[in-house]
């Protein structure tokens, strides 16, 4: 078996050694305007309702299309399934208006229905959707999730008539719209389909199988290898589809980096998940057009474990966040064209930039924790970096262990664990600092603050005060922008002020794109609508 | 090969040792190989007191710097100097290697000489055990081991030792079920010696080269292993590193940065190779059959 494998390759090597310039697998996908999309993982699922990652957000978002889309270049709401929406003067009732033309992959028309059944199914506790609080803004959404009321018909959305769908809010929500475009949980599945291939409202149904699956989008999933390939091809019954350019897409899983690199290199890819830390100054010297560095909506960040007795005392967190160079670990460990962050919620996102900001100031911080009374580090036990298993987290908690040591004389040790345990450890707020990252989820100041209210699942440090959940709370219900956004400010300063982690610098999505993909823009959600994209053979 | 009529005319009447030792010194890769090993220790050990950089400093205006006459061997991507990394590495890596192999070169060839002369079913049981603890997953084994323990360096020598003691105890146990056979141990066992003198005597020292050699390619091993435990998080912590993790980090790199994979992995190459030589030139020096025929 071995040898014949052997003589096979021998043979091919003789075979394609003959013709001078072969054709990569991107040259012919560019003739066959299918792009080549490697997507780091196999996704859990392709069910929008279960799963939680964004490389299933890249894939289901050829597949579902929502009421409303995003704009491909500003990712402001546009028409989707729906052609026109009302608001109320109040803010609390959307009416939206679906397409004549809006169709599923099978021909049923897609019906308000069909979106009012989809969200009953995905608040339904049993189904153990994690993203359900996506909802919350409506009517009803959170207790029916919760299982505090068992008669989901209660729930704030309505079929008015077949292509009516009125949704009452719990409060005026005033990124509703943006957060209906972007994620995926506010997207509608064809319900008889999932009912004939399982429970539909627990996990594990059939339905998203290739040859079950019914979609919305402008593509149809064709064939799902696990840990190959996913491939999706052109849905002739998309109310869009004389202006969708592309035949179909391959989704890639390719786990490591570093192979992902080399297929691309081999033009086996259109387009990269990442790029490793150390190919990125290769790149920017050899193939500045290959490589891409876009502005992302996420933080990198290090949980403080508020409740561990030698971190309790909030000057030494304001001491060990002072003593960090952020400067210099962008510019020398990251290299990717991060920012440094000096607050939680990245600068600019639609408008707000937090007013409170920390700083670098060593003497200050040597001040800060004399005064909590460990003068020069003395006294203060060893502080344990954890952090997940990674070449790119190890380098920074490196590098940040060293700057505490010189700037603070406090000593830092490393722990890292594999993912899962990881997350483990983080959910039992087992450690003293540990490594986080969050990414937006909608373009809002409120996707970031609202992870540390006191009973938020993301929070994991321990920290909970009364006043920065009334402030987040209320700036969610609050309807005039100006006033909502106050609210923020006020919440992120009390944040930077208790300061239950230690930003470290906002992200830049780094990766290579092949210069044949057109349409494709850059945003800080790394979303790119594939109904606009299209491939265009480039001179070499 | 020694002459060997030339050495018998030499040194008539020799003791085991010294025609060994003897034997050893004509053997100029063996020679080369005992030297380049004691200058390597001596570097690692010696080295960090004369090196004006510590191993942990960082200065970033060094970023990836190649050798110069500053950073002779370099800097990585942390600015740090890669010549006081190396000798650092160096420390852990020889005393991991040296550590662990002497722990499973003792119980190994213990317990495989028992085991090979006792015979019957004492060695039936005793090499059952032997693959029973070959069937643990080595990576769960040592993960138990850190659960109990904690993290420490220590250990991580005594857990790799106790795993890696096995095969040894398999190859001598071969070799000794051979001799047995033979006239010499018939002779000693008839004259009434015990057990424990004719293992100790007889067979273990007619079991030296191929334990010797198995050594010298058991250090290397060890030496990747606890690589690889560094890179699981059970092994060194950074930002102390050994010469394995440093390759593995150096090979990520090699594009942009060869000398973050070549000098680290020169040093490793001329250590496995200098084990090698000196192994084989052991062996031969230690064939008591081509000695005395």
């Amino acid at each position: 078996m071995k040898l014949l494998n052997v003589l096979l390759v021998l043979v091919a090597l003789a075979v394609f050694s003959g013709c001078g310039k072969r054709e990569t697998r991107v040259d012919v996908a560019i003739r066959e305007q299918i792009l080549l999309y490697g997507n780091k993982s196999e996704p859990q699922d392709l069910d929008p309702h279960v799963v939680q990652g964004t490389g299933e957000h890249q894939i289901i978002s050829a597949l579902l299309e929502g009421l409303v889309a995003e704009d491909p270049k500003t990712l402001d709401p546009v028409p989707g399934l729906a052609e026109r929406w009302e608001i109320s003067p109040d803010g609390k009732v959307y009416t939206f208006h679906i397409r004549a033309t809006a169709k599923w992959s099978n021909g049923d028309a897609v019906t308000a229905d069909d979106f009012v059944k989809s969200y009953r199914r995905i608040l339904t506790p049993s189904l153990g959707s994690l993203y359900s609080y996506m909802l919350h803004p409506l009517k009803n959404a959170k207790a029916i999730s919760e299982g505090k009321i068992t008669d989901s018909t209660q729930l704030g959305a309505r079929a008015v008539d077949a292509r009516t769908l009125e949704l009452t809010l719990e409060c005026p929500t005033s990124y509703l719209l943006n957060s209906m475009a972007s994620h995926y949980t506010w997207w509608a599945v064809h319900m008889p389909t999932v009912e004939k291939h399982g429970d539909p409202y627990k996990p594990g149904n059939k339905w998203t199988r290739p040859e079950n699956y019914v979609g919305n989008g402008p593509f149809i999933l064709t064939e799902w290898v696990p840990n190959s390939v996913i491939r999706v091809r052109k849905n002739t019954n998309y109310w869009d589809a004389a202006n969708v350019r592309l035949n179909g897409i391959d989704f890639l899983p390719i786990e490591s980096v570093d192979s992902e690199e080399r297929s691309f290199r081999a033009g086996q890819l259109h387009r990269t998940e990442e790029l490793p830390n150390g190919k990125i100054d290769a790149y920017r010297k050899d193939n500045p057009k290959l490589l891409r560095i876009d502005d992302f909506l996420g933080n990198y960040y290090y949980r403080v474990n508020v409740g561990h007795a030698a971190l309790k005392d909030k000057r030494v967190r304001h001491a060990l966040s002072q003593a960090l160079d952020r400067q210099a670990i962008v510019d020398t460990v990251t290299r990717g064209g991060q920012r440094p962050a000096f607050a939680f919620t990245p600068p600019n996102t639609v408008g707000y930039t937090s007013r409170a900001q920390l700083k670098f100031d060593v003497e200050g911080a040597k001040k800060l924790l004399a005064d909590a009374g460990y003068p020069g580090g003395k006294g203060l036990p060893p502080v344990e970096i954890h952090y997940n298993t990674s070449e790119n987290h190890r380098a920074i908690a490196e590098a940040i262990q060293q700057m505490w040591k010189k700037n603070l004389g406090v000593d830092a040790t490393l722990r890292n664990e594999e993912w899962k345990v990881y997350l483990d450890t983080q959910t039992a707020t087992n450690y003293m600092v540990s490594r986080a990252g969050w990414i937006g989820d909608y373009p809002d100041p409120n996707t970031f603050l609202e992870t540390f209210l006191s009973y938020s699942g993301n929070n994991r440090t321990g920290f909970a005060n009364p006043e920065y959940d009334r402030l987040v709370n209320a700036a969610a219900c609050a309807n005039d922008p100006k006033a909502r956004y106050e609210l923020f400010q006020q919440a992120e300063a009390l944040l930077l002020d208790e300061l239950p982690l230690l930003p470290i610098y906002f992200y830049t999505r780094v990766y290579l794109l092949h210069p044949s993909v057109q349409n494709w823009f850059a945003n800080y959600q790394d979303h790119h609508p594939f109904k606009y994209v299209y491939l265009e053979a480039t001179a070499k | 090969m020694p002459d060997v009529a030339e050495i018998d005319a030499a040194e008539p009447g020799a003791s085991l040792w010294r025609d060994a030792w003897l034997r050893l010194r004509k053997n100029r890769l063996a020679v080369f190989g005992g030297v380049a090993l004691i200058i390597i220790t001596l570097f690692c050990l010696v080295g960090p007191w004369l090196s004006r950089y510590t191993y942990e400093e960082q200065d970033f205006a060094q970023y990836a710097k190649p050798p110069s006459a500053l950073h002779w061997f370099g800097t990585d991507k942390l600015g740090r100097d890669q010549m006081t990394r190396i000798m650092h590495g160096g420390r852990i890596s020889l005393g991991v290697g040296i550590c662990a192999t002497l722990v499973s070169l003792t119980i190994g060839v213990l317990y495989g000489a028992l085991a090979g002369f006792l015979g019957g079913k004492t060695d039936a049981a005793m090499m059952r055990i032997v693959d029973i603890l070959y069937a643990l997953p080595f990576t769960v084994f040592v993960i138990l081991l850190m659960v109990v323990f904690g993290r420490n360096i220590v250990l991580l020598f005594v857990a790799i030792g106790a795993v890696e003691w096995l095969t040894m105890a398999r190859i001598v146990r071969g070799q000794v079920q051979s001799l047995r056979k033979q006239e010499f141990i018939e002779a000693a066992l008839s004259l009434g010696l015990s057990q424990r003198r004719i293992i100790l005597r007889h067979m273990i020292p007619n079991v030296l080269g191929p334990v010797a050699v198995y050594t010298t390619l058991t250090i290397p091993a060890v030496m990747l292993l606890e690589a690889f435990l560094s890179f699981l998080g059970l092994g060194v912590q950074p930002p102390m590193s050994s010469w394995g993790t440093m390759i593995k980090d150096g090979a990520e790199l090699m594009e942009e940065f060869p000398w973050l994979l070549m000098i680290p992995a020169a040093f490793f190459s001329l250590t496995l190779f200098s084990l090698n030589f000196l192994g084989d030139g052991l062996r031969d020096a230690l064939d008591v059959r081509t000695s005395k025929d």
